[in-house]
Order: C-alpha cells, then sequence, then structure tokens
C-alpha cells in the first residue's frame, strides 16, 4: 500500500489539480508555509508516485472521437496477469485491469467510430497469445471523466 | 471536490506541430519550465506562454495534478455496467456523473446502455453507493460491476472537459 496524503499534501494538491502550471511560490503564500516547503512536498509526492502533473487534452476538440470498453477473457486463468502485461504495451489502450467479474480483462480506449474498433480489436487485441475473445462495447456519450483521478502505475 | 466545470466561452483551435510538441513535453513533465520548453523546441519562451496560454483558454489542453486513487484513500476501482428502463440514458448518466466517487461516465450501445467507473475506499461504502446510490437513481434497473483486481495501465490523457 501506498502512503496516503497529509493533510499539508491535500492542500497543495488541491490547487495543482486545477491548474499545475502555478508557481510553488503562489502555493506557498495561500497556504503560509514557505516555497522550500511546497517544492519539497511536490517532489516528493512525484517521486513516491502518489501524484503526476501531466497534460490532458480535451477529447471534444478530438474529431470522431468515441471511448471503447473492451472485455477479453484469456484461454485458461492462469495466462491473465501475462496477457494483461502485453495488453498494457499497446500504446492505443489507455486503461488495462485484470477484473473481477464480467470478463477477465477490461481495457478502454479511443476510437474513431465502430469500424475502426472492429478493426484495431481483430489486428491488435485477438493476435494476443492467450486472447480467446473480445468483446467490445462503444461509447456514443462521453460524460464525465475525473482526470484528477487515477491509479499512477508508470 | 471542486468545481472544474468548462467555461461555456471554449472555441476550437487547430493544433499545429509546435503545439503538439509543447503538449507533448507537458504530457511527460507537467512543470516543466517555460524556459526549458523553449530551448527544448528551439523557440521563444513567450511563444511557448503565449501558445498554452491559447491552449488552456480555449480548453483544448489543461495541465494537472493527477491524484494516485490509493493515495487518496481509495482501495477499490470497479467498472459497472448500467441497464436503465423507463427513462433516458441520457438523463440517468448525468445523475451519476454528479456522484463524487463515479468518476468516469459513459452512455454506450450495446448489452448494457451506461459504463461507469467508481471507486471506494471499503466494502461497506461500496455496498451503501452501489445499493444506496446507484441502484436507488429512478430508471436503473441493473447494475452489473466488476471489481478491478491490478490496473496495470492508467493514463487518462484525453477527457471530457464538460465535467459535472
Amino acid at each position: 500500500m501506498r502512503r496516503k496524503l497529509d493533510a499539508a499534501d491535500l492542500a497543495i494538491v488541491e490547487r495543482l489539480s486545477r491548474d499545475a502550471r502555478v508557481s510553488n511560490r503562489d502555493i506557498a503564500e495561500r497556504l503560509g508555509v514557505t516555497e522550500g516547503t511546497v517544492r519539497a512536498r511536490v517532489k516528493r509526492m512525484e517521486e513516491e508516485k502518489l501524484i503526476r502533473i501531466t497534460a490532458v487534452t480535451n477529447i471534444d476538440r478530438f474529431k470522431d472521437a468515441a471511448l471503447a470498453y473492451i472485455w477479453i477473457e484469456v484461454e485458461r486463468s492462469g495466462q491473465t496477469k501475462a496477457v494483461a502485461e502485453q495488453l498494457a504495451d499497446i500504446t492505443e489502450l489507455g486503461f488495462v485491469g485484470v477484473m473481477l467479474g464480467r470478463s477477465d480483462i477490461l481495457a478502454i480506449t479511443m476510437v474513431r467510430n465502430a469500424e475502426h474498433l472492429a478493426e484495431f480489436v481483430h489486428q491488435r487485441i485477438s493476435v494476443v497469445a492467450g486472447v480467446r475473445s473480445a468483446h467490445s462495447t462503444l461509447g456514443v456519450n462521453f460524460i464525465k471523466h475525473d482526470y484528477r483521478m487515477a491509479r499512477i502505475v508508470s | 471536490m471542486n468545481d472544474l466545470s468548462a467555461s461555456t466561452h471554449s472555441r476550437h483551435i487547430d493544433l499545429d506541430n509546435t503545439d503538439q510538441a509543447i503538449i507533448a513535453l507537458l504530457r511527460a513533465d507537467g512543470r516543466m519550465a517555460y524556459r526549458a520548453i523553449a530551448r527544448e523546441l528551439d523557440i521563444a519562451e513567450n511563444t511557448v506562454r503565449a501558445r498554452v496560454r491559447r491552449m488552456e483558454e480555449s480548453n483544448t489542453m489543461r495541465v494537472v495534478a493527477v491524484t494516485d486513487t490509493e493515495a487518496a484513500g481509495f482501495g477499490m476501482l470497479l467498472a459497472i455496467g448500467v441497464q436503465v428502463e423507463g427513462r433516458s440514458p441520457e438523463v440517468v448518466a448525468r445523475e451519476m456523473a454528479a456522484i463524487p466517487e463515479v468518476f468516469s461516465v459513459n452512455v454506450v450501445v450495446g448489452a448494457q446502455d451506461i459504463e461507469i467507473l467508481v471507486l471506494s475506499k471499503n466494502q461497506a461504502a461500496l455496498s451503501e453507493l452501489i445499493s444506496g446510490t446507484l441502484g436507488a437513481i429512478s430508471g436503473v434497473r441493473r447494475l452489473t460491476p466488476a471489481l478491478a483486481l491490478d490496473v496495470l495501465k492508467n493514463q487518462p490523457d484525453w477527457v471530457p472537459f464538460h465535467a459535472a
């Protein structure tokens, strides 16, 4: 288990989750701590992978973009982890998780349309050794994604 | 949680190679100094500042801190399929989007009408979320959950900015 953020960390993260380009000095002034404290805490949180400061882009700015959920069943249960690891290497996949229930693995990607999704599954997912079947669901309206929350794995 | 809803004044801008290069550097390190970006791309620091501001103001890109769910105290992540009856899936989806633990909401076509991703601190909180909160929403016929045992990859690089 990773350590949980303390109150001082959370106050800094709250500010950074709205706009991470804000300077350490601005955060320090607002919270009444020194700039060095802010710098050290941000650095430590990043090093321990408790936070990741990154650019996110608006999916609405891409033409014909839809989110696809791909549910994957493996040949034998013992292969699940190995198959998931191979899938995690596929650049286009934004999420790969080993699941309990519904199917063995959930992978999420962004596609242009149903045709593109079928092609992607056929050419990139079904060919992975150990994949028995894959069935997908295409999103028609991406209503919410709170990008302030994610599993930080790499 | 604080309000991150996008301004209604957002407009479409076309991104050129310089914009894309700046986004790529900021994806790798969101705290990279304007000066360092300018040096890396061999352009003026003011150009970098102006480009970043333009992309932010048009709601094309944001640089944010993403918090690890476990560090935030959420030990469980679930993908839940939702079947809806007697109500529009869009309307049900928007009600679900207002719940803080529901961090992703998609209206889909297929066996399910909506796919959501939810976080929970523990089993008791999860029970309350599923039976108490989500199950009680009008129009929700059936919830089909799957628990993530191990998340190998999660890069929320592309997201909608019109979050609830």
